[in-house]
C-alpha cells in the first residue's frame, strides 16, 4: 500500500487505523513478550528433561500455581461469552460492537487453560489418554469434554460476528485480501439475506452458550467441590460460587481488554460501552462478596476439626495476604471505586471503618475489653496479624476516603480499567486461596505441607501470560477488534 | 477369590519403621535423600506417620503405619479421568503406570494420601539389587502400595500348581514379613478363621476415617 491509499483510508476509515499504523511502543512491547515467551519455552525445555522437581510442587502439595491459573483461566473465559449472551441473545445493541474482543478474549482464556493443564502434567506426552482412555465418572474427563464444546461455540460466535467485516475489509485491505478470505473460510456472502442469516446463527449460538458456560464453570468447580476427601473443597456451594466469580473476573477482564486496547492499540471503544460494563460489575461484586461469607459463616459457625484448620491458614495464617488482598483490594476497593458514592457516604462509610479497625488494633495489643470480642472472628480467639490490621486501617481509614474524595480521573473509563484491573487480581487471589489451602491441611493429621513456587515455575506462568498477551495484540493488527461502523 | 485385607496392632507396632524400609526395598522405591526429603520428594508407599499428643511433660507420640486402604469405595479410581487407576477383580487397587498422565488427581482425592509421585526420574546407587518381580516405574507418574500383588500373584500360582488352595498366612507382604512386632497381619478377609479375618472382629478394631464412606481393608487395632 503507499502512502496515499494509506492517508485516503485514514480519512475514510478511522476504525481501521490500528491495523495500519503501528508505532513504535506497540514493537517495543511485543519484542518484550516475546522473549517472556523465549525465556518460558527454555524454562519449559528444563521442566521437559527434569520433570516435576524443577517444581515447589510436593507431597502433600500436589497441585500448584498451575491448576491455581488453570481454573482462574477458565474462569476469566467467562466474560466473552456474557458479553455475546447480552449482544446476541438478550439484543443488548451497544454491546454488539464490542462482542468480538470479549469472544476472542474468552477463547485466548480457554487456550491458556488447556496449556496450564499441559504445563501441569507428568506425562504431557500422553495427552491422547483423555481421548482414546477417558473415564466419564472422573469430573476432569467432563472438563475435557465441555472445555471443547464452549470452546467451540465461542470460536463460532467469533467466526460469525467477525464474518462481514473480513469480506469488508478484503476490499479495504487489498494487499491482505488472502489472509481475510481464507479467515472467511471462503463464506464471503455479504447480501442482506446472509447478514441476516448471521445474525440468527449469532441468536442461537448465544442461547445455546448460556447453558453450557454454567456447565463450564460448575465442572471446574466440581473436580474441587466434588472431593470428599478435601474439607476445604466439599461444599455445595462451590459451583456457584464459581459461576459468580467466573462472571466477575470475566467482566472485569473485558473490560481491562477495552480499556487497554483502546488505550494502547487505538481501538476505538465507546465510554458507553465500558461505563455500562462497569454498571454490571457493581452488581455482581457484592454477590460474589456474600458467597464467601456465606461459605466462611458456614465453616467457621460449625467449627468442624479439618474445614477449620484450612480456612484458619487461609485468613490468619500463611494465605492471609492473599486473602485479604482479595476482600480488601479485589473487592470492596474496585467496588468503591466503580460505585462511586457520594463524597458524604465515603466519609460516613469510613467512619466506622475506622472505629472497628482501631478497636481491632487495641484488642490486639492492650486486650482490654472492647464490643468487638463477641464478634467473629474474635469469637473465636483468633487474631489478624498485626500487620494485616494495620494495612486495614490505613486503607479504609486514610488511602480510600482519599481517592474517592481527591480524585477525579477515577470517573473516567480509566478508572473504570483499574478497579476492573484490581478485580482480575483479586480473584486470582481468591482462586489460589480455593486451590491451595485445602491441600495443605489434611484430614489426617499427619503431613502438613507447604508450598512455595520455584522460578521455573513463575516464568512458565508469566510465559503463559505472555503468550495470551500476544496473541491479543497480534490479531489486533490482523482483524479489526471491533465491529466496523456501517455507512 | 479372597478378599485381601491387613490388620495393624498399634499395640504391637514399636515405630522402628522396617516395614518402611522393607517396602522401598521390595518395591524399587528410590531414595530421595535428605535434600529432596525436606522437600517433600519422598516416596513410601508404607510410612510411619507420628503425631504428639498433649503438651509437655505430659506429652505422648503416637505412630501409625500407613499402607493404602485399598478402599471398597475408592475415591482415587472415582476421579481418574484415564482409567489408570482400577479396582482389580479381587478388590485391589491397582496403579497402571503406562496409562498414567500424571495429573494426580488421584493424589488430590485420596484422604490418607498415601499415593506417591514420581517428580524426577528415578535413581538407583545401583541396579543390583532391583526386585526383578516389580516394574520401576518412570518420571511424571503416580504409585502406590500395591499389597505387595507379585507376591500374591505368586502364592496364588503355586498353590494352583499344586492343586490346592492358598494357607492362611501363605501370602505375606514385606511389610508383615520384616515387623519386629508383629503388628501386620495380612490375609483373607472373607475366612473368619484368618487369622487377619478374627483379628478385623476385635474389639479395638477401628478404621482411617470410616466416615468418609471408602470401606478401608485396612483394619487398626487401637493402642489399649
Amino acid at each position: 500500500m503507499n502512502r496515499a491509499d494509506v492517508m485516503r483510508l485514514e480519512r475514510e476509515h478511522p476504525d481501521l487505523l490500528p491495523l495500519i499504523r503501528t508505532g513504535g511502543l506497540y514493537y517495543l512491547i511485543l519484542a518484550g513478550l516475546l522473549a517472556v515467551v523465549g525465556y518460558g519455552l527454555y524454562a519449559y525445555g528444563q521442566q521437559w528433561r527434569e520433570g516435576l522437581e524443577v517444581t515447589g510442587m510436593n507431597t502433600p502439595v500436589y497441585w500448584g500455581l498451575y491448576i491455581v491459573n488453570f481454573v482462574y483461566f477458565v474462569g476469566l473465559s467467562a466474560g466473552g461469552i456474557l458479553v455475546a449472551a447480552l449482544a446476541h441473545a438478550a439484543g443488548v445493541e451497544k454491546f454488539k460492537p464490542i462482542g468480538r474482543i470479549a469472544e476472542l478474549g474468552a477463547i485466548s482464556c480457554l487456550i491458556l487453560a488447556a496449556i496450564f493443564i499441559m504445563l501441569d502434567l507428568g506425562r504431557p506426552e500422553r495427552w491422547f489418554h483423555l481421548i482414546f482412555y477417558a473415564r466419564f465418572a472422573s469430573p476432569l474427563a467432563w472438563d475435557f469434554v465441555i472445555v471443547g464444546v464452549y470452546l467451540a461455540i465461542a470460536m463460532a460466535l467469533g467466526y460469525f460476528s467477525t464474518r462481514a467485516d473480513l469480506v469488508r475489509c478484503m476490499a479495504l485491505l487489498p494487499s491482505r485480501r488472502g489472509l481475510y478470505r481464507f479467515l472467511t473460510l471462503g463464506y464471503t456472502d455479504t447480501s442482506p439475506a446472509a447478514v441476516e442469516r448471521d445474525r440468527r446463527v449469532l441468536r442461537a449460538l448465544a442461547i445455546a452458550s448460556i447453558p453450557a458456560a454454567v456447565m463450564l464453570h460448575s465442572v471446574t468447580a466440581w473436580i474441587l467441590g466434588l472431593l470428599k476427601a478435601r474439607p476445604g473443597w466439599h461444599s455445595a456451594l462451590l459451583a456457584p460460587l464459581f459461576i459468580v466469580s467466573a462472571s466477575v473476573s470475566g467482566l472485569a477482564m473485558v473490560i481491562v481488554a477495552l480499556v487497554v486496547s483502546r488505550r494502547f492499540l487505538g481501538v476505538r471503544v465507546k465510554d458507553e460501552a465500558i461505563q455500562d460494563l462497569g454498571r454490571i460489575l457493581v452488581f455482581t461484586i457484592p454477590v460474589l462478596g456474600y458467597f464467601l461469607f456465606a461459605e466462611l459463616l458456614t465453616v467457621v459457625y460449625a467449627g468442624e476439626q479439618a474445614s477449620m484448620a484450612v480456612f484458619q491458614e487461609m485468613m490468619f495464617g500463611k494465605y492471609a495476604p492473599v486473602f485479604w488482598f482479595n476482600v480488601l483490594l479485589g473487592l470492596l476497593l474496585p467496588l468503591l471505586l466503580l460505585w462511586r458514592p457520594r463524597r458524604w457516604v465515603a466519609v460516613a462509610f469510613s467512619i466506622p471503618l475506622f472505629i472497628a479497625a482501631s478497636l481491632v488494633a487495641q484488642q490486639f495489643r492492650l486486650a482490654i475489653p472492647n464490643p468487638l470480642v463477641g464478634i467473629f472472628p474474635y469469637a473465636l480467639g483468633v487474631f489478624l496479624p498485626s500487620w494485616v490490621e494495620y494495612t486495614l486501617i490505613a486503607l479504609l481509614a486514610v488511602v480510600l476516603p482519599f481517592l474517592l474524595l481527591t480524585t477525579s480521573w477515577l470517573r473516567t473509563t480509566d478508572g473504570i480499567g483499574i478497579a476492573a484491573a484490581l478485580v482480575v487480581l483479586g480473584v486470582l487471589a481468591e482462586r489460589t486461596n480455593i486451590v491451595l489451602p485445602p491441600l495443605l491441611k489434611t484430614w489426617l493429621p499427619y503431613p502438613q505441607g507447604s508450598y512455595v513456587p520455584t522460578s521455573t515455575e513463575v516464568v512458565l506462568v508469566l510465559a503463559t501470560y505472555a503468550v495470551g498477551a500476544l496473541a491479543f495484540i497480534v490479531l489486533a493488527k490482523v482483524f479489526p477488534l471491533v465491529e466496523l461502523e456501517r455507512e | 477369590m479372597p478378599r485381601w485385607g491387613m490388620v495393624i496392632d498399634l499395640d504391637r507396632c514399636t515405630a522402628c519403621q522396617a516395614c518402611t524400609v522393607a517396602c522401598k526395598e521390595e518395591n524399587n522405591q528410590p531414595v530421595a535423600g535428605r535434600e529432596r526429603s525436606r522437600s517433600g520428594r519422598d516416596i513410601f508407599w508404607q510410612q510411619v506417620l507420628a503425631t504428639v499428643e498433649g503438651d509437655y511433660p505430659r506429652a505422648r507420640v503416637r505412630f501409625l503405619p500407613r499402607p493404602c486402604q485399598h478402599c471398597d469405595a475408592p475415591p482415587c479410581v472415582q476421579v481418574c479421568p484415564v482409567g489408570a487407576t482400577t479396582k482389580r477383580e479381587d478388590g485391589l487397587v491397582a496403579q497402571d503406570s503406562l496409562r498414567c498422565i500424571g495429573c494426580r488427581y488421584c493424589m488430590v482425592a485420596c484422604p490418607y494420601g498415601v499415593r506417591a509421585f514420581n517428580w524426577k526420574a528415578p535413581a538407583f546407587e545401583t541396579t543390583q539389587y532391583l526386585n526383578p518381580d516389580v516394574p520401576v516405574r518412570p518420571v511424571g507418574v503416580v504409585e502406590k502400595c500395591t499389597f505387595c500383588i507379585h507376591r500374591i500373584e505368586k502364592a496364588t500360582q503355586r498353590a494352583k500348581a499344586e492343586g490346592r488352595a492358598l494357607r492362611d498366612g501363605e501370602v505375606q507382604t514385606a511389610c508383615m514379613q520384616t515387623c519386629t512386632g508383629g503388628a501386620i497381619v495380612f490375609g483373607d478377609l472373607d475366612d473368619p478363621n484368618s487369622r487377619v479375618g478374627r483379628l478385623a472382629r476385635d474389639r479395638r478394631a477401628f478404621r482411617l476415617l470410616e466416615e468418609l464412606a471408602t470401606h478401608p481393608r485396612v483394619t487398626y487395632l487401637a493402642e489399649g
